[in-house]
């Protein structure tokens, strides 16, 4: 694992910690999630509830509004009407009394004397006064009626001053003469100081009030002298059926204008229409609603806006409700009261956009706390998430310490416990509680288990050693043994070299490490050759030791001169007498001689040997068995002769041999050993067992070897072949005796009429052999070599034996030289063996009876 | 029983063996190539007389050559089947110039 800082990457310490943080992680991001989605949600209902608010103050608005106007607007109208008509009204009342005053004039005449009037006086300008004027071609002096209607001055002068809505108020006779009350005497002077005529009978009041005969109202005139634009009442007054004069009174209309003028206030006004629908009041100094004198106005009853012609019309009849009409592109509200003295109506009219300014200004204002709150939210909202972040923040850097520090309070003790594990090695395996390992968790109860197991192996691989050493030793000896016991067997082949007459090959292949099989043979005498061979009961070191037992008994009873069936005997009691383990040992033992190549042999419970007679095939012999040896003291054991012609073979062996067992628990069996055997029958005893052997070997295959198996086989050659010319030289072991050496060699091999090459070849080996001996084997000039000299002529062969009883030296177990270096890099030693071993046929040692034997065979 | 025969030309050194080479005429040969192998860079064995060689003998060739390998060429001419033969088992006919 890579270290960083201290933290293992992949550790336990890691995993804790980015559990932690994937945790704190996740915590975290739902956290996040709720507030963005909290905080959009909220936006979203702030805007909304804005939103709704705002229409809704606009709607509330609109309509208190919209019923604030209609209530105060409609009453406000009715009123103005009501005022504006009693205005009227009045001058009507005003007008009317004069009418009756001076009708009453009229009557009575008789009693009323003519009252003096005068003209207007300059002086008196500013002063209400009565005055006088006239037509132009009128001479008021000649009037009938005028000094009657004189007797008007005093009540038409306390009419003008008790009322403020007059301008004047006047009495006209039919003569053409005027008597009138004002306060502007001066307005009536011409520039040349004279009166002005006034053209009383063809002012309109006077004319439509003689014409209509009845009290009149004149549309908006302008004043005779002042210009001031004004109505006039009129009545006229007859006596006897006889129009005699006509009484008014004129009402300036800066007063009524005033007055709507007055009305005008932010957002509305009043307007005064006429019956012929022309607007006679109103503030505006332009559009539709502005005031034209009469004539010039248009008819609102026939304006091209249908809705407000139509608003005009009802208007003039009766109180209309509050009404929302365009005109000129802007909303106004409309609301009209009619005045019934004049057949007039009072409009009042109002902008709706005005009507909006309260909302207008409620909602800007509204917009303003609004915004104002906004940014408060915002501010907050901002300040929140950098709170939120801060603490995120602090969270994270809190829970990496945090983690870190609880990872490391949980790995340090396991990191602990790892290191003194790893440093567990060779004879330092103790692993011992620590109190840094009693964390009270799962780790207190590992490092105990581990204790406990550490403790444990300790103990066990104590014991194993122990086994170990014991089991070492055992196999060390149990090698040692199956040494001993091999090198027990003649081993060394060809076991008699000298010895042409006869050849003998034997193994022996233990199933265990020692077996319970032997073989053996040795020479009686110069003539006879004991054979033996034998199984004892079970395997392993119990039957080696006895099988070690039988053989020295065998040999001993042999070599002291008895015969087969007495060896046996012999044998039998001497170990029945000590066998308290009840073993026992099949022996077959036979004696051959080797100058007749009969054979004597007895059989204890032995398998039947199998015999060759020249020219024909492996048989078996049904000898007659005695008892085991081992099983019975005072057993006799019976004799039997077999004889071998020359070329003839005997073939012993033991059971692990036909009861070899293949895979399918199948055994070998004799047949399939003599089939082995018959393969090639003429072969030498060497290549015979081989056969047998491979056989075996092919049938078993895999399955494992189960008993031990011996083999022996010995071929009788006949006596014929027998060495009658061997020859023995004994010389000091000097290098100056090599020439008589080899000349005694060379001598024996010219006898046999040797090849050249091949006496050339043995020469060479023999002068390498004793010069060896001569060399090495003694001090110099302290000791002599045996040289003995045997050939046979079939085979045509050459045996050189070279005896010495210096220091034993097997010159054989010498490593070949390797020839294939270079001249520089040659070592001269070991070429005269490597020579020897190459060119002869055959080369052998042996250490016996204090002398170091080496035979040299040449076949040609 | 081993007869050497010198022939010297130069720097050229022949030397014709007859009889046997073996362990106790080997060290003759080792003392006359001791005594005349200065100066020379081309030695010559005739053995074709030569009927019998030992492994002394072959110890003699052999230290021959390897002085020989420092100073000049050896040949050895007219080998027997049978010295051949020793030649071949021993590797020697690897290392020696045999015509």
């Amino acid at each position: 694992m890579k270290i960083i800082r201290g933290i293992k990457l992949g550790g336990l310490q890691q995993k804790i910690f980015n559990l932690m943080l994937v945790f704190i992680v996740a915590l975290i991001g739902v956290y996040a999630a709720v507030s963005v989605y909290q905080q959009k949600n909220l936006s979203a209902v702030v805007e909304e509830a804005n939103y709704e608010q705002q229409s809704s103050i606009t709607t509330v608005s609109e309509e208190t509004m919209k019923a604030v106007l209609d209530t105060s607007m409609s009453r406000t109208t009715a009123l103005q009407a009501y005022i504006a008509n009693d205005l009227f009204a009045d001058v009507q009342a005003d007008v009317l009394t004069l009418q009756a005053f001076a009708e009453e004039l009229f009557e009575h005449s008789e009693f009323f004397p003519a009252h003096p009037f005068f003209e207007p006086d300059a002086a008196k300008d500013g002063i209400a006064s009565v005055q006088m004027q006239h037509e132009a071609d009128v001479d008021p002096e000649r009037s009938e009626t005028l000094g009657l209607v004189a007797n008007m001055s005093e009540i038409m002068l306390a009419m003008f001053e008790s009322s403020d809505k007059l301008s004047s108020c006047f009495v006209a006779t039919a003569d053409g003469c005027i008597l009138y009350v004002d306060d502007r005497s001066g307005s009536y002077f011409t520039e040349s100081g004279e009166v002005v005529s006034f053209e009383v009978r063809h002012r309109p009041w006077f004319i439509r009030a003689a014409e209509e005969k009845k009290l009149i109202f004149t549309g908006v005139e302008l004043d005779a002298f002042t210009d001031i634009p004004g109505v006039v009442c009129a009545a006229p007054v007859y006596h006897e059926g006889k129009l005699v004069a006509v009484v008014g009174a004129d009402i300036f209309l800066t007063a009524i204008s005033d007055y709507v003028r007055e009305t005008a206030s932010e957002g509305g006004f009043l307007c005064v229409v006429n019956d012929k629908g022309q607007v006679l009041f109103s503030p505006e100094q332009d559009g539709l609603f502005k005031a034209e004198p009469s004539g010039n106005a248009p008819d609102l009853r026939k304006s091209d806006n249908a809705e407000l012609a139509a608003f005009i019309s009802q208007a003039l009849k009766e109180r209309t409700g509050l009404k929302l009409i365009e005109i000129d592109g802007k909303e106004y509200y409309l609301i009209g009261a009619p005045m019934e003295t004049l057949g007039w109506t009072v409009l009042t009219v109002v902008e709706k956009e005005l009507t909006h300014q309260p909302t207008d200004t409620m909602l800007a204002r509204y917009d303003e706390i609004n915004a104002v709150a906004m940014a408060n939210f915002e501010e907050g909202s901002r300040h929140s998430v950098q709170t939120v972040l801060v603490l995120t923040v602090i969270v994270v850097v809190l829970a990496i310490v945090g983690a870190l520090f609880l990872a490391g309070r949980v790995v340090k003790p396991l990191e602990h416990m790892t290191k003194r594990i790893n440093s567990l090695s060779g004879n330092n395996q103790s692993f011992e509680m620590e109190d840094s390992y009693r964390t009270g968790d799962e780790i207190e109860i590992l490092a105990e288990s581990f204790a406990t197991l550490s403790k444990r192996t300790r103990n066990y691989i104590a014991q194993i050693t122990q086994i170990t050493a014991e089991k070492e030793r055992i196999g060390t000896e149990l090698a040692l043994a199956t040494r001993i016991q091999a090198d027990m067997l003649p081993n060394i082949f060809p076991a008699f070299p000298e010895r042409p007459e006869f050849d003998i090959y034997a193994t022996m292949t233990p199933a265990k490490e020692v077996g319970g099989d032997f073989y053996d043979f040795f020479l009686i005498d110069e003539t006879h050759l004991g054979i033996v061979i034998a199984d004892v009961s079970g395997k392993g070191v119990p039957a080696a030791l006895f099988m070690m037992i039988s053989k020295i008994l065998v040999q001993n009873s042999v070599l002291t001169g008895l015969s087969p069936a007495e060896a046996l005997r012999t044998v039998n009691n001497q170990i029945c007498s000590n066998n308290r383990e009840e073993m026992f040992v099949t022996v077959w033992l036979g004696i051959l001689d080797t100058e007749t190549g009969k054979i004597t042999a007895a059989n204890a419970g032995h398998e039947y040997p199998v015999m060759l007679k020249a020219g024909e095939q492996f048989e078996l012999v049904k000898d007659k068995h005695g008892f085991v040896i081992g099983g019975m003291d005072g057993i006799e054991y019976r004799e039997y002769e077999l004889t071998l012609t020359p070329g003839s073979k005997l073939f012993l062996y033991t059971d692990g041999v036909p009861e070899a067992i293949n895979a399918s628990n199948e055994m070998f069996g004799t047949e399939r050993m003599l089939t082995a055997l018959n393969s090639e029958p003429s072969a030498t005893p060497e290549t015979i067992l081989k056969n047998v052997r491979e056989a075996v070997d092919r049938f078993s295959m895999d399955a494992e070897q189960f008993d031990d198996m011996t083999m022996l086989c010995v071929e009788y050659k006949g006596a014929e072949n027998m060495c009658k010319c061997s020859k023995e030289l004994v010389v000091p072991a000097e290098i100056e005796k090599l020439p008589e050496v080899l000349a005694f060699i060379e001598s024996q091999l010219d006898e046999m009429e040797c090849p050249v090459k091949a006496q050339m070849q043995i020469s060479v080996a023999s002068e390498e052999v004793f010069v060896n001996i001569a060399n090495y084997a003694y001090k110099p000039g302290s000791g002599t070599a045996a040289v003995h000299v045997m050939h046979t002529t079939d085979p045509a062969m050459a045996a050189i034996t070279f005896i010495d009883s210096g220091t034993p030296f097997n010159p054989l177990e010498k490593d070949d030289p390797d020839i294939s270096l270079s001249a520089e890099e040659r070592e001269i030693g070991g070429l005269g063996i490597y020579m020897t071993k190459k060119t002869m046929d055959d080369v052998s040692y042996e250490y016996k009876d204090g002398q170091n034997r080496l035979t040299i065979i040449k076949r040609f | 029983m081993l007869n050497i025969e010198k022939k010297k030309e130069g720097s050229k050194l022949e030397l014709v063996l007859a009889g046997r080479l073996d362990t106790t005429t080997a060290p003759e040969l080792e003392k006359e190539l001791k005594a005349s192998l200065d100066g020379v860079d081309e030695l010559v064995f005739d053995m074709a007389s030569l009927e019998y060689i030992s492994s002394a003998g072959l110890r003699v060739l052999l230290s021959a050559q390897k002085i020989m390998n420092k100073q000049g060429t050896m040949k050895v001419l007219h080998v027997n089947e049978t010295i051949m033969e020793i030649f071949e088992v021993t590797g020697f006919s690897d290392i020696l110039v045999i015509e």
